[in-house]
């Protein structure tokens, strides 16, 4: 009791200060974390199968949600392709293989050599690529809160779709990848306009009509050579075939949710001892040098926000 | 303690001013980890430095005062570091 008094609360045994908000105190929480840290890492590493990100996304939805995005900003929905599919498949494989995450692989591979081992000869082609998100719409989200992966999903001139999504094993982490690969074949027509409003999601100007630019996107093979009169289809094409199986639903501790919350409850424990030591010594009109609790304690408090509303999964 | 808090207005807007910074950066760059580690690291310095100017001015800026928000900085950092690692 002695020692929790000791350690969580202004006393004459602690120079009126919580140990555990002393420099010395704060350096064993520094050092809790980062041991605990080791642990996890090394937990992931040891046994590949308890740590992990535990996904069920289906490439079907995954092109749903594209093209709805599509839709609520007046664009013509891109097709399932099969051959852009396997090419998806091929870069994620690849990426698993070689265990890289990046659009060029560690070995100088380009994300267009798969578009040609498929057989999709590109007019225009794109790629974007997602892991650690256990849904889809929250990876299709974080794809459009990016300028250049929004650039890739909004584009006009791109017709096709193709959409892997794969387990395995990164940096001695189980995850789930999504590679979503945008075409158009050479010699295909495209829109010069959008073709279609939601009309319960207006379309913002920004991206009525985007440009076709893009850091993903290769040098052009091929002119568009002609404007297109006759208005596309919008009847959403689904998938005819899973680009690739997802395997089963997986049990999985994900370490981001463990260190979330290990580091939530590090961060509670600190806002609470400061919010008990600001009353304490205000109270008891306690002089002290000492840096300002209430200013440690907004601190945290940011902390503990930025904690909360961050979100797993990645988008290169 | 919130007399403190009245007197000093012009010491603590910057200081929440940096806060807000923070959050709206990581909220608004959310799958950015690199922009969000620069942030982190840009709150932590930020701090330290307000504590230095803050007890400066208040004419009691030691060398354990300083120290004590190095190490609050420090942990903050680390935490949010390991956050940002495994997201």
């Amino acid at each position: 009791m002695n020692i929790l008094v000791h350690l969580l609360f202004p006393h004459q045994t602690n120079n009126h200060k919580a140990k555990i908000i002393h420099p010395s105190g704060l350096s064993l929480v520094l050092c809790f974390v980062l041991v605990f840290q080791l642990l996890v890492r090394g937990v992931g590493i040891a046994n590949p199968q308890v740590l992990g990100f535990a996904a069920n996304i289906s490439p079907s939805e995954v092109i749903r949600l594209t093209n709805e995005k599509r839709a609520q900003n007046g664009l013509a929905p891109v097709n399932y392709n099969a051959a852009l599919s396997a090419a998806a498949q091929a870069k994620a494989s690849h990426m698993i293989n070689l265990s890289y995450w990046a659009h060029i692989a560690p070995d100088g591979t380009q994300p267009w050599k798969f578009f040609g081992d498929a057989g999709y000869k590109y007019k225009y082609a794109g790629e974007n690529l997602a892991r650690d998100f256990s849904n889809p719409s929250s990876a299709v989200d974080a794809w459009m809160a990016s300028s250049s992966h929004r650039e890739n999903l909004l584009s006009s001139k791109y017709k096709d779709i193709g959409v892997a999504v794969i387990d395995g094993q990164l940096s001695g982490v189980e995850t789930t990848i999504i590679v979503q690969m945008f075409g158009t074949r050479a010699g295909d027509v495209l829109p010069t306009q959008p073709v279609a409003v939601n009309t319960q999601a207006p379309p913002t100007t920004a991206t009525a009509k985007p440009t076709a630019r893009s850091t993903q996107r290769p040098q052009a093979t091929v002119q568009p050579s002609a404007t297109p009169t006759q208005v596309p289809i919008l009847a959403q094409v689904q998938p005819t075939a899973t680009a690739t199986p997802i395997g089963t639903p997986r049990v999985l501790i994900s370490p981001f949710n463990v260190t979330r919350g290990a580091s939530s409850v590090i961060v509670s424990v600190l806002l609470i001892v400061l919010i008990v030591d600001m009353v304490i010594i205000s109270r008891r009109r306690i002089a002290r040098v000492s840096g300002r609790s209430f200013a440690h304690f907004a601190f945290f408090a940011m902390i503990l926000a930025v904690i909360i509303i961050m979100k797993a999964g990645r988008i290169i | 303690m919130m007399r403190d808090l009245s007197r000093h207005v012009a010491h603590y807007t910057p200081l929440f001013g940096i806060f807000v910074c923070g959050i709206l950066g990581f909220w608004l760059y959310s799958y950015d980890r690199k922009f969000q580690m620069a942030v982190a690291v840009a709150v932590a310095v930020s701090y330290v430095v307000w504590g230095a100017v803050h007890h400066y001015l208040h004419k009691d800026l030691y060398w354990e005062v300083l120290f004590e928000y190095v190490m609050f900085a420090a942990v903050g950092l680390v935490v949010l570091a390991s956050a940002i690692f495994w997201a």
